[in-house]
């Protein structure tokens, strides 16, 4: 873990890359990201997270700004602050002719592991990410999902205090997504993530910071309940069991009731959609005892659509709309 | 009470990640194609020479100096590796382009000692193995034609034309890790670090006679074979290319650690 509980993991003001003075791939991003943060970096393709990652990394010069990683500035000479990052890239490539114990034998002496150290922690990642029966294998004929676990192995060789991964779960079929989130959540307990995802539902699922980019800016940065809380959505699916009678008779109840502005019963399937002027807290207890005093039985409660993903989209939509009051960007945010 | 387990401290070494770059690339030249074509064509060569000189001698009657067949042969082997060296030199950086960045320079390692590894594992690569060709040919030639070679052939004079090719040689490779590292792809790589070398060579034999060129400089070797040279000269020329060596190492690292991979 990092040394200091307040130290910050990373810190990048003013960033900015220009590449070539051809493409301007990311625009004086400020932002810090502190130790136990499980950091969700979305943005449509193109916004800048890849390059962003890479700047925190070293891969990248900045053109302007500057990126710090445990209080210090990163460059491509900052072998010992890599030294405690982890990094997972997109599509994961790796030096032709290897097999897993060798590649992670050759990542553990970049990382400058010694050899009573690597060895026993190499093979306690092939047995973790189940790849002990292709350990002697050539890394050239595995199948995706078996590239995305050695990826995993090779970003955890030198128990690393910050992890960037970046789209981990892309191109993994669902099993395989499924380990790779809850490997994710045991990790967030000790570690500090930042994830680039396209899929909002990984990130709503494991992170708890958001940053969003939107062409090379740095549109939004916040919990992830910060993010949610932009909008108010208010609008619910009730899975419900009880005679038909008491359910019609409810629906009817419901329907009188201030505020709640739309009741539709399919079947046994109540969508409700709630009005912005009550809390809502007191609009779905007053629903519940509706249906209590019908005698209708509640099977499930579901909020309908994803928060994290309407308001992402809310947020790149906004932003696409402001044209050049986007030059006011902070006056306007506070 | 609850007993912390306890802090394990990890003492790194500093050098591993120069090592394991430089062990890993020194491997993979070796088992690649261009490698093994370069020391399989060379030593074709040279026994192909070798055997068709011998048999000039031996059955035709044409004698020729010891030195003189030697020195041709060293001539040609130079001049025939040539183009593969530089691919060899090139290749170094340029070659792990797609895996650079993601495999390796997101690790522990900094661009300096990867670039140091990959230069010193290709100059390692190149000079030794030309070197032991070289002592090789010059084995084979004494006796081969050892009547000959017992008043032509000088062991120094052979150690100090093996020296001084391989020091021409690894200012040749410095110069080529360096171009690779600092062009985006390693056809461009090789094709600019070829126009440069032939053109320059070419050029260099336009210039009075006076100042050294790559060719008279070859066209001499069968003097320094006989042991017709002069130290000074020598060192001149291993000094000159231990300069260029270094002024392309510094180049090369100045250049890679500025750039995006």
């Amino acid at each position: 873990m990092a040394d200091d509980a307040t130290e910050l993991i990373v810190e990048t003001q003013h960033l900015t890359k220009i590449y070539g003075n051809r493409q301007i791939a990311l625009n004086d991003v400020s932002l810090t990201i502190e130790p136990g943060c499980v950091l969700g970096l979305l943005g449509p393709n193109g916004a800048g997270k890849t390059t962003f990652l890479r700047l925190v990394l070293g891969l990248h010069r900045v053109t302007a700004g500057w990126a710090k990683a445990f209080g210090r500035t990163m460059t491509p000479n900052s072998a010992d602050l890599r030294r405690r990052i982890g990094y997972i890239p997109t599509n994961p490539q790796f030096p032709r002719g290897m097999t897993p114990i060798t590649y992670l034998d050759y990542i553990a002496r970049l990382f400058g592991l010694p050899a009573d150290v690597r060895k026993p922690r190499l093979a306690t990642l092939i047995r973790a990410v189940d790849l002990l029966p292709h350990s002697g294998d050539p890394i050239a004929h595995f199948t995706p999902g078996m590239t995305a676990r050695l990826a995993v192995a090779a970003s955890l060789i030198n128990e690393p205090d910050l992890l960037i991964w970046d789209e981990p779960t892309h191109g993994l079929d669902v099993e395989a997504r499924r380990s790779m989130l809850e490997l994710i959540k045991t990790l967030a307990a000790e570690k500090t993530l930042i994830l680039s995802s396209h899929n909002l539902t990984d990130v709503d699922e494991v992170c708890n910071h958001a940053a969003v980019l939107n062409k090379g800016q740095l549109i939004f940065h916040g919990t992830l309940q910060d993010l949610k809380g932009r909008i108010k959505k208010n609008h619910y699916e009730i899975d419900l069991d009880g005679e038909q009678k008491g359910i019609t008779k409810a629906v009817a109840a419901l329907r009188a009731v201030a505020d709640v502005r739309q009741v539709v019963l399919r079947q046994r399937r109540l969508d409700v959609k709630l009005g912005d002027d009550t809390p809502n807290t007191a609009l779905l207890a007053q629903l519940f005892q509706v249906l209590n005093d019908h005698k209708v039985t509640v099977i499930s409660v579901r909020t309908v659509g994803m928060q994290t993903e309407q308001a992402y989209l809310e947020l790149v939509e906004k932003e696409e709309s402001r044209g050049f009051a986007r030059l006011y960007r902070d006056a306007e945010a506070a | 009470m609850d007993q912390s387990p306890p802090v394990v401290t990890v003492r790194f070494n500093k050098f591993l990640p120069y090592w394991a770059v430089f062990r890993t690339d020194l491997r993979q030249t070796v088992r690649g194609w261009v490698y093994r074509l370069w020391v399989l064509m060379a030593a074709a060569a040279a026994g192909g020479f070798l055997v068709y000189r011998v048999g000039l001698h031996r059955e035709a009657g044409l004698v020729q100096s010891a030195a003189a067949q030697c020195g041709d042969l060293l001539r040609l082997l130079v001049v025939g590796s040539m183009a593969l060296v530089v691919v060899l030199a090139v290749s170094a950086v340029g070659g792990e382009r797609g895996t650079l960045a993601d495999s390796v320079l997101s690790r522990g390692i900094s661009r300096h000692q990867y670039f140091l590894a990959k230069l010193h594992a290709r100059l390692a690569a190149v000079v030794l193995t030309f070197g032991g060709l070289g002592v090789m040919v010059l084995a084979a030639s004494y006796f081969l034609f050892k009547a000959d070679a017992d008043t032509d052939l000088s062991v120094a004079g052979g150690l100090a034309a093996v020296v001084g090719v391989c020091a021409v040689l690894a200012a040749v490779v410095s110069w080529g890790v360096t171009v690779g590292a600092l062009t985006n792809g390693t056809v461009l790589g090789i094709t600019v670090f070829w126009l440069v070398l032939y053109g320059a060579g070419f050029l260099l034999t336009l210039v009075p006679e006076s100042y050294p060129s790559p060719d008279r400089e070859l066209a001499r070797l069968k003097f320094v074979l006989a042991g017709q040279y002069n130290p000074g000269v020598l060192a001149d020329i291993v000094l000159g290319s231990l300069g260029l060596s270094g002024l392309a190492a510094a180049v090369g690292l100045v250049g890679f650690a500025r750039r995006d991979v």
